[in-house]
């Protein structure tokens, strides 16, 4: 009990404290945006890699989710956590990287389907070996499973991929994933599910 | 299977990520118990689990990754931050009369030209010449020992003789405490992050590396050692890191200096810090690698040493 409420005084103690830094850095003070960054800044990168899956595009969407916060967080009420406002911003932004990707990939496939070049490498191919599944440094490590692994997420959509990240490898209860998606509980609970079913058909030879 | 077994097949995904009520939880159990089909679903699930668990590819985020991500997002707010005061000074901002003018003025041009150093004297001049100040946007006190810096003139109306000025005041500061105090370390950061003081910077990274207690002091003494321009800096930062030399990201720092940097002695540093670690063979391939177009003879000879006794 002496532990419980310690804990609760330690979290009201923590949640005090953003809310000053937060008042601070609305009032221009880059210290206290830095000292909130720090303290969600690991969080947002783990993210970022996992779902863009390389460095550099991590690297971009880290620095897009902050700037976009710092820019932006004179409007943030505290009508949710900030932690919450922050994975939303960081979300939406891998999202977009995702789709960016996406629109690339056709606009190439397009490209390479009107032109004969034979001799060239597919473009497609070109784009997939600068992910971090086909990186070099990764492979020495991988093994048949995990690839099979980093396989069987590809087949995700956008939005199972980015739940089953947020709950499985964030480990983010699936309430607090509807509130950054802008959604609901329940629709996390499906999304969920649809991508465990994906995940699970397609690891089941392994 | 029943018609419920695929609400409880739903119920199984969230069982398993603990994200299902206690009663919904005995229930599912009690049927899992019972229907082979959803026993069948549960164990492939949980398998799945299992698999995820053991992958070895691993998902860690390179641990120079976020040095580097956190170095460019630095240097993106800094140009931000240097837009903004371009364009909007908010630091402060007094009103004078047309009364006092002249005297605005002449203070105005010594802003500009110096960067002056405000006394009090000054201070209690400007002071009384703000009169009716907006009560929306009242005049702030100009410290005593305050220096006024990149001072400029934001509005001038010859209609009403108002001028507005806009500038930076910064004022000396002497602190006592303990380095566990907050605001010793934050005071230290800010030191450390002093790009027109090598000297201050220095100081600043030897009082961190005597009490390298925690985390933010890591990083700190991490980000000098591999982006400081004073070689000086980085040497001390890299002593101070040494006690964290079995660390996965310090050893990436290690490993990052190994390899890029360009001063002969700081590399000797590193691979002596990295070669105290236990003998590994990853290890040892990672720094045949680093160092294998290394042009410093001790750097390559200690390598062999050390990749010789790890086969």
């Amino acid at each position: 009990m002496e532990a419980i409420l310690k804990r609760t005084a330690q979290r009201v103690h923590e949640s005090e404290d953003e809310k000053l830094l937060i008042e601070q850095a609305q009032n221009g003070d880059r210290e206290a945006f830095e000292q909130l960054v720090r303290r969600h800044d690991r969080d947002i990168l783990r993210l970022a890699f996992h779902m863009l899956g390389n460095r550099e595009e991590a690297r971009e969407v880290f620095q897009e989710t902050f700037l976009k916060a710092f820019r932006s967080l004179g409007r943030f009420r505290f009508e949710s956590s900030f932690y919450t406002w922050i994975y939303r911003i960081a979300t939406n932004v891998s999202l977009d990287h995702l789709r960016k990707r996406q629109t690339l990939k056709e606009e190439i496939s397009y490209e390479s389907d009107t032109e004969t070049h034979p001799d060239r490498p597919a473009l497609k191919d070109t784009l997939a070996a600068t992910t971090y599944y086909s990186n070099p440094e990764r492979r020495l490590y991988g093994k048949e499973v995990g690839e099979k692994i980093q396989d069987a997420l590809k087949t995700l959509s956008e939005k199972e991929r980015l739940v089953f990240e947020l709950r499985h490898y964030q480990g983010l209860r699936l309430k607090m994933i509807g509130e950054i998606m802008g959604s609901t509980e329940e629709t996390a609970k499906n999304y969920l599910f649809r991508a465990t079913q994906k995940l699970r058909a397609y690891l089941a030879n392994v | 299977m029943n018609v419920n077994c695929k609400d409880y097949q739903h119920q199984i995904t969230l069982f398993l990520y603990d994200e299902l009520a206690e009663g919904a939880r005995h229930e599912l159990e009690a049927h899992l118990r019972e229907c082979g089909a959803c026993k069948e679903a549960f164990d492939s699930e949980r398998t799945m689990h299992s698999m995820l668990a053991d992958d070895p590819t691993g998902w860690d985020v390179p641990p120079d990754l976020l040095v580097e991500s956190r170095k460019a997002l630095a240097d993106q707010l800094d140009l931000v931050e240097k837009k903004r005061s371009w364009w909007r000074i908010p630091t402060f901002s007094v009103v004078f009369t047309p009364i006092r003018l002249l005297e605005s003025a002449a203070l105005i041009a010594m802003g500009l030209a110096l960067g002056v150093y405000v006394s009090n004297q000054q201070a209690r001049q400007v002071q009384p010449t703000a009169v009716n100040p907006p009560s929306e946007n009242p005049a702030p006190a100009i410290p005593r020992n305050g220096t006024i810096s990149n001072l400029q003139v934001v509005n001038a109306d010859p209609v009403t003789g108002q001028v507005e000025l806009a500038g930076e005041v910064s004022q000396p500061l002497r602190f006592h405490g303990q380095m566990e105090d907050d605001t010793v370390r934050q005071l230290l950061f800010s030191a450390l992050r002093d790009g027109n003081n090598p000297g201050s910077r220095l100081k600043a990274v030897e009082v961190l590396s005597q009490k390298p207690t925690d985390e933010s002091i890591e990083e700190a003494l991490i980000n000098a050692l591999v982006y400081d321009d004073d070689a000086g800096v980085r040497m001390r930062a890299l002593e101070g890191l040494k006690t964290f030399a079995n660390e996965q990201h310090v050893q990436a720092a290690f490993m990052h200096t190994l390899q890029n940097d360009a001063n002969a002695g700081i590399r000797i540093e590193a691979i002596d810090a990295l070669l105290a670690n236990p003998k590994d063979a990853k290890l040892a391939q990672k720094l045949t690698e680093a160092t294998k177009k290394d042009d410093n003879p001790y750097i390559r000879t200690k390598v062999l040493q050390f990749v010789g006794t790890t086969k």
